[in-house]
C-alpha cells in the first residue's frame, strides 16, 4: 500500500464539518490532506488573499490513518483564480504562509505563463466549464519540465451530469497533450461524502484517459513530487533551510510546532539528492 | 473443465449516520449499482451489468458489500461505482458512497482479507472506548478470534455488532 494523498479539500467555515471531511480522509486511507483557500481577484475591489487558519484551531486531534499509526497530515493551499496577469502577484508575502501554491488560468496566454513563468506548485484545470482554450504541447512540456503538475477535480463530476461531460472532455484533452504525465486526481470535497476511496480514483483514471500505472501515480508519487516542488519554493532549491531558533522563554511555547516543521524537509532531503 | 471467470469487489458503505445502514438490502444496492452504470455507460454498460452482475453478501451492520462482476469488464462495471450518491431503500433515499477495499478472484479471498480487515478496525476503534470495562470486553473478543481458529468467524460476528453498539 502507498502512500495517497489528497491535495484539494475545499475551506469552509463550518468546523464541524471540516472536521468531518478530514475524517473521512484519513479513514479511506489518504496520508496528506490540503486545506484548499479559494481566492478570486476581481478588477473592480482589491481583496484581501486569505489567510490560512492553523490546523490545530480547525481540528483539536488529528485522526489515525487507516492502516497506519501515524496521524494523518493537513497542509494549507491558496488557489488563485487568473484572468489577468497582475492577479497573481509573485513574492507576496501572504503566499508564503501557504504550504501548496496553485493557479487556475482562464485564458491560453496566463496558461503559457502560468507553465513557463510563474512560481507555483499546481495548475488546476477548470471542470466546470468548457475549455475556453486548448492545450498546446510547448507550454505542458514545458511545465513538465519544470516540475509543475495539472490538476483535475472529481467532485464536480459526481455532483452534476453536465460537469461529469465537461470534467472527462477536459481531462482527455489534457492528457492528448501531457500523455498522463505530471497528472493529479484530488476531490475539492466540500462534504464528506463527496470523498472516494484511493482505489476508486485509481480506476475513475479510466475514464479520464489515464492507464492504471499512471493513474496510480496521480494520487500518490507525483503529490508526493508535488510537496516536495514546494518545499524548494520556499528552502532555495531545497538546499538551504533556514529556521528561527529561540532563546527567549516567551518562544518556548513556539518551539515544538517549529521543530517539527524542520523535521519534515530534513527526513525529505536524502530524496531529493536521489 | 474451466471455470466462469468473475472478479469480487469488496466494497464498504460509508454513510454519515451509521445508524441508516441497517436499512439497507441487497436488492437496493443491485438496484443502485445498476442505474448508475446505465447512466454513466448506457445501454451497454447496462448490457455488460445483467450479465452475471449480483450482490452476493450484505453486512448492514458494518456496511460491507461484495459485487460480483464478469471478469473481462469489471474495470469498467467499477469505474461507474463512484458516481453513486445514494441509495434508495424501503422508501428512504439514504446518501452514501461505495469504497472500494479489495478486489479479488474468489469469494474466499476477498473473505480472508474481510476478516483481517475487521481485526485491524477494532483495533483503531479500541482507543475510543469509553471505561476500562468496554476496553477489557473488546480486547478478550479479539484476543478469541485470533487465538481459535474455528470459531474465528461466530466470534468476528459478535465483535462487529459490539463495536456498532459503542459508537
Amino acid at each position: 500500500m502507498s502512500v495517497f494523498m489528497d491535495l484539494n479539500l475545499s475551506y469552509t467555515t463550518d468546523k464541524n464539518r471540516l472536521q468531518s471531511v478530514i475524517e473521512t480522509a484519513a479513514h479511506l486511507g489518504f496520508s496528506t490532506v490540503a486545506i484548499n483557500y479559494g481566492f478570486e481577484p476581481t478588477a473592480k475591489k482589491k481583496q484581501e488573499i486569505p489567510t490560512p487558519k492553523p490546523i490545530n484551531e480547525l481540528i483539536d486531534q488529528l485522526p489515525i490513518v487507516q492502516g497506519r499509526s501515524r496521524p494523518i497530515r493537513v497542509l494549507n493551499r491558496l488557489t488563485v483564480v487568473m484572468s489577468d496577469s497582475s492577479h497573481f502577484r509573485p513574492n507576496a508575502a501572504e503566499y508564503r504562509s501557504f504550504d501548496l501554491l496553485a493557479v487556475q488560468p482562464t485564458t491560453e496566454k496566463l496558461f503559457h505563463s502560468a507553465c513557463m513563468l510563474l512560481d507555483i506548485d499546481i495548475i488546476c484545470i477548470s471542470v466546470t466549464e468548457k475549455l475556453p482554450f486548448f492545450f498546446k504541447r510547448a507550454p505542458v512540456n514545458g511545465a513538465v519540465d519544470r516540475g509543475v503538475v495539472f490538476e483535475l477535480c472529481y467532485s464536480a463530476a459526481i455532483r452534476d451530469s453536465t460537469m461529469r461531460r465537461y470534467t472527462i472532455a477536459n481531462a482527455l484533452s489534457l492528457m492528448e497533450s501531457c500523455k498522463g504525465k505530471n497528472v493529479i486526481l484530488s476531490s475539492a470535497a466540500e462534504k464528506a461524502l463527496e470523498l472516494r476511496g484511493p482505489y476508486d480514483i485509481t480506476n475513475l483514471g479510466l475514464l479520464f484517459g489515464l492507464s492504471d500505472a499512471e493513474a496510480k501515480e496521480a494520487i500518490s508519487s507525483t503529490c508526493r513530487s508535488v510537496l516536495l516542488h514546494a518545499e524548494t519554493r520556499k528552502t532555495a532549491s531545497g538546499i538551504i533551510y533556514t529556521t528561527k531558533t529561540c532563546s527567549d522563554s516567551t518562544c518556548q511555547q513556539e518551539a515544538p510546532a517549529r521543530s517539527e516543521l524542520c523535521e519534515a524537509p530534513a527526513a525529505k532531503r536524502p530524496h531529493l539528492a536521489e | 473443465m474451466v471455470r466462469v471467470k468473475s472478479r469480487y469487489l469488496l466494497c464498504e458503505v460509508n454513510v454519515s449516520d451509521r445508524s441508516l445502514l441497517l436499512l439497507l438490502d441487497d436488492r437496493a444496492i443491485a438496484a443502485a449499482v445498476k442505474s448508475v452504470v446505465a447512466r454513466i455507460h448506457g445501454d451497454y454498460g447496462a448490457a455488460l451489468c445483467s450479465i452475471r452482475f449480483s450482490v452476493k453478501y450484505l453486512n448492514a451492520h458494518t456496511g460491507i458489500v461484495f459485487l460480483r462482476f464478469p471478469k473481462r469488464c469489471y474495470k469498467l462495471l467499477w469505474s461507474a461505482l463512484p458516481f453513486i450518491t445514494s441509495v434508495e431503500s424501503r422508501g428512504q433515499n439514504i446518501p452514501c458512497f461505495l469504497n472500494c477495499l479489495h478486489v479479488g478472484g474468489t469469494i474466499r479471498t476477498c473473505q480472508k482479507f474481510l476478516v483481517r480487515y475487521n481485526t485491524q478496525q477494532l483495533h483503531r476503534m479500541l482507543p475510543k472506548c469509553k471505561n476500562e470495562e468496554e476496553r477489557q470486553e473488546v480486547r478478550k473478543a479479539i484476543l478469541n478470534c485470533s487465538l481459535t481458529r474455528q470459531n474465528k468467524e461466530t466470534f468476528q460476528d459478535e465483535t462487529e455488532s459490539e463495536e456498532d453498539e459503542e459508537e
